[in-house]
């Protein structure tokens, strides 16, 4: 099996974990080599083809995909190695980590490992959503891929299941595969997305949005055919032929918890110091990894913050 | 234009139709295997609960007894031929209560009069020494080490391959709306008429109604719908046995089980349905499931739920399994519950035996063509953790579905196998790509675009 050294070795090729990459290349660090489990480096904004992207980090209002290259360069061009189609599988000590790639197996071992995993919104049966399992159920991720990376048939009426940031970049996507959003459903008592975004998206895209309300049934046999909803112990349906599940995220935390580090229980994150330490030294967790969840550019600075401690370090 | 005629048709591919074709795919026989859906497998026995049975508590003398405990061997023999995963983890029925504690030494004696002399009897101390994460208050238990678990999809795979490979018709899409009982008996179906001398009914759900095209009538099934939890495989440490309700006067309770695939698994729920095609799961069954498991393994509901299923067996007004030869070269092979696969290939070998009795002349035997299956079991290697398969093969090497580290090569191979699927489930049922947590937040679109393709 090949066997590889570095200085600094981050699981995770998104905005938080290219950030970091090329903060430590600038800080002199020799080494820094990131794992990318998808085919193409810069995470989920790669596939979030609206606009709203990059103002904390370049000070311009980019979308997803144009965000998304902006960091995959910049990494190259600052000497970061980047693995595609690999993923980090089992730590084989405490510095070690087994990656699968179509090259073959590889143990990397490094002075530092940043995890940066990121976050995936709760899929139906995680909300455990009672009802058959018929097609045309999505989440915002699988639905942008669908949509954008693949060009799939969606539906023509959907229904989005919460009203987080990302629930309105649902909104977005359905509407350019040509899908009208019949409704947006919460169980709280309001939306949880900028004011604005709600009232702007609301009109143009002429939803409604119906709070204090759970999702007690999906209907359809082979297709979706609506949704049972329950408001003030009211129940009624709602016709459609597409489910969104969006937000509600929890942390990739797999690589963390299979290192034996402890989780909070609120948002099932990996503990960390204040520096983004986990419990052993020299092994970080950053961006969405760590919930509750942020915007990309967030994630990336606060990325930065991070890289520029770990390289002090490693001095 | 000559009408072909077969010798044997097999109404139903799930695990026990498939089987009987295999079995008869050993013979000179003509043998066509049809099914309404689009996929072996798609019906009953796609949510089964996946224990390989002993058959320690079957009612002593039955049927059932007799073919669960033969079936067990030769699928577990099989398992090994073929590769299909198994491990051997054993059972552990706790009581909770003082009744179910005085029955445990009733159910050691009933395993013996199955003939499974195996089981012990083990202190609440011992119960908590093999299983630390179980909820307070276990009173004893009765350990049986021979109840394993094993995958429940591959084996069908693998019967219907064998069974194609040796010659076997398998039709698909092909649903029975009527039959005409003769010399030759016709089956009306959606794609046209097929012409058999022999008719086994292995139509699950429907054999009832299969019955009464014959103009049978000695059950009526009734879906008995099972809802079952999946927790995510970062909970699969909590529980290393087969933790199996005692049966009492409160009724069946529910089971936690690890499965091969790596997670564990909650349930099933009982609950009989008028509708035979209610596999939904429903919130008093999510309910109900969460109250019986936060008492058997209270961490486990903290855990993630990676699927919610919903099986319906097939259930009858008879406690025993319903196989019978009538006349007219017409068998019967329902009231199949979810002992049916462990029990699938001694079901098979008496229904052989059951068309000999009937006059049927089984001609030469033929050596099976042999089949490996993909290992889809967690604890043993699979194709990414396989430094040669990727060095043959760069696509072993390419994860496509992260949570279940399923790879393009394992799609790849499935939809070019001789039995490949048709929709997203059957792709899952034979790689484990889109059954994980994110329930294809990743993979959903690839694996779409992979299968529509084909």
């Amino acid at each position: 099996m090949k066997r590889t050294e570095v200085d600094v070795l981050i699981i995770g090729g998104g905005p938080a974990g290219l950030a970091a990459a090329i903060e430590l290349k600038k800080s002199g660090v020799k080494s820094v080599r990131v794992i990318e489990r998808e085919r193409v480096a810069g995470g989920v904004p790669r596939h979030s083809f609206h606009p709203g992207y990059g103002l904390r980090d370049f000070k311009r209002f980019l979308s997803g995909p144009r965000y998304a290259q902006k960091y995959v360069d910049a990494a190259v061009a600052a000497g970061v190695q980047i693995s595609t189609s690999s993923t980090a599988t089992t730590w084989i000590s405490e510095y070690e980590l087994e990656v699968t790639a179509p090259t073959g197996l590889e143990v990397i071992s490094a002075r530092s490992i940043i995890l940066a995993t990121g976050a995936r919104e709760r899929a139906r049966a995680a909300r455990a959503v009672p009802g058959k399992r018929p097609a045309g159920i999505y989440t915002t991720g699988s639905l942008q891929q669908s949509t954008y990376l693949e060009d799939l048939e969606i539906g023509t009426r959907a229904v989005v299941v919460g009203a987080e940031h990302v629930s309105f970049s649902a909104v977005m996507t359905l509407k350019h595969a040509g899908v009208k959003t019949v409704a947006m459903l919460t169980d709280k008592n309001k939306h949880e997305s900028v004011g604005l975004v709600r009232f702007a998206l609301g009109i143009w895209y002429r939803f409604k949005l119906i709070t204090k309300t759970e999702i007690v049934e999906v209907l359809g046999d082979k297709r979706v055919t609506g949704v049972r909803i329950r408001r003030a112990g009211v129940e009624s349906v709602i016709a459609c032929d597409t489910i969104v599940f969006t937000g509600n995220w929890i942390p990739d935390n797999e690589l963390a918890r299979r290192g034996g580090f402890d989780i909070d229980i609120t948002h099932k994150s990996p503990l960390v110091d204040a520096a983004s330490q986990m419990q052993r030294p020299g092994i970080y967790a950053i961006g969405n990894l760590v919930l509750p969840i942020k915007a990309a550019d967030q994630c990336a600075v606060d990325a930065k913050i991070v890289a520029r401690k770990v390289a002090a370090s490693l001095r | 234009m000559i009408k072909k005629i077969c010798d044997v048709a097999i109404i139903g591919a799930g695990v026990v139709g498939t089987a009987i074709a295999r079995e008869l795919a050993q013979h000179d026989l003509s043998i066509v295997l049809i099914d309404a859906a689009s996929d072996v497998g798609d019906g009953t026995s796609k949510a089964n609960t996946a224990i390989l049975h002993t058959g320690f508590d079957m009612v002593p003398g039955s049927l059932e007894s007799r073919l669960v405990a033969r079936g067990y061997h030769l699928l577990a023999a099989y398992a090994a031929e073929v590769g299909i995963a198994v491990e051997k983890l054993g059972a552990l029925l706790v009581a909770w209560s003082d009744e179910e504690l005085a029955n445990l030494p009733k159910l050691q004696a009933k395993a013996v009069e199955n003939g499974y002399k195996d089981s012990v009897l083990i202190s609440a101390t011992d119960v908590y020494a093999r299983e630390a994460h179980l909820g307070k208050g276990a009173l004893g238990a009765l350990y049986v080490p021979g109840e394993w678990i094993i995958d429940p999809w591959t084996p069908i795979v693998a019967f219907a391959t064998q069974a194609k490979l040796a010659g076997a018709e398998i039709r698909l899409n092909t649903k029975v709306t009527g039959v005409s009982i003769g010399d030759i008996h016709t089956l009306h179906t959606s794609d046209g008429d097929i012409s058999a001398r022999y008719v086994i009914n292995a139509a699950g759900l429907y054999s009832d109604e299969i019955d009464g095209a014959f103009g049978i009538k000695d059950f009526t099934v009734v879906a008995r719908r099972g809802e079952l939890m999946v927790f995510d495989k970062l909970s699969r440490t909590l529980i290393s046995h087969i933790i199996l309700p005692v049966p009492s006067s409160m009724g069946k309770g529910v089971l936690v089980s690890p499965t091969v695939f790596g997670n564990i698994m909650l349930g099933p729920t009982a609950q009989n349905l008028d509708d035979k095609s209610a596999s939904g799961s429903s919130e008093d069954g999510l309910k109900f499931l969460r109250e019986k498991g936060s008492r058997i393994a209270p961490e486990l509901l903290g855990e993630e739920i990676t699927a919610i299923y919903a099986g319906l067996r097939a259930s009858t007004e008879h406690s025993d399994f319903q196989i019978r030869a009538h006349e007219n070269r017409y068998i019967t092979v329902g009231g199949i519950r979810s002992t049916g696969l462990t029990a699938s290939m001694a079901i098979a070998e008496h229904v052989k035996e059951l068309l000999v009795a009937g006059g049927l002349s089984l001609g030469d035997t033929k050596a099976l063509p042999h089949v490996s299956m993909p290992n889809l079991g967690e604890a043993f290697k699979r194709p990414y953790q396989d430094e040669s398969a990727i060095a043959e093969n760069s696509q072993y090497g390419e994860i496509i579905c992260h949570c279940e580290r399923a790879t393009r090569g394992e799609v790849m191979d499935a939809l070019d196998s001789a039995i490949p699927p048709t929709n997203m489930g059957g792709l899952g049922r034979r790689t484990r790509a889109g059954l994980g947590r994110c329930q294809g937040f990743y993979c959903h679109s690839e694996l779409r675009k992979l299968l529509e393709k084909k």
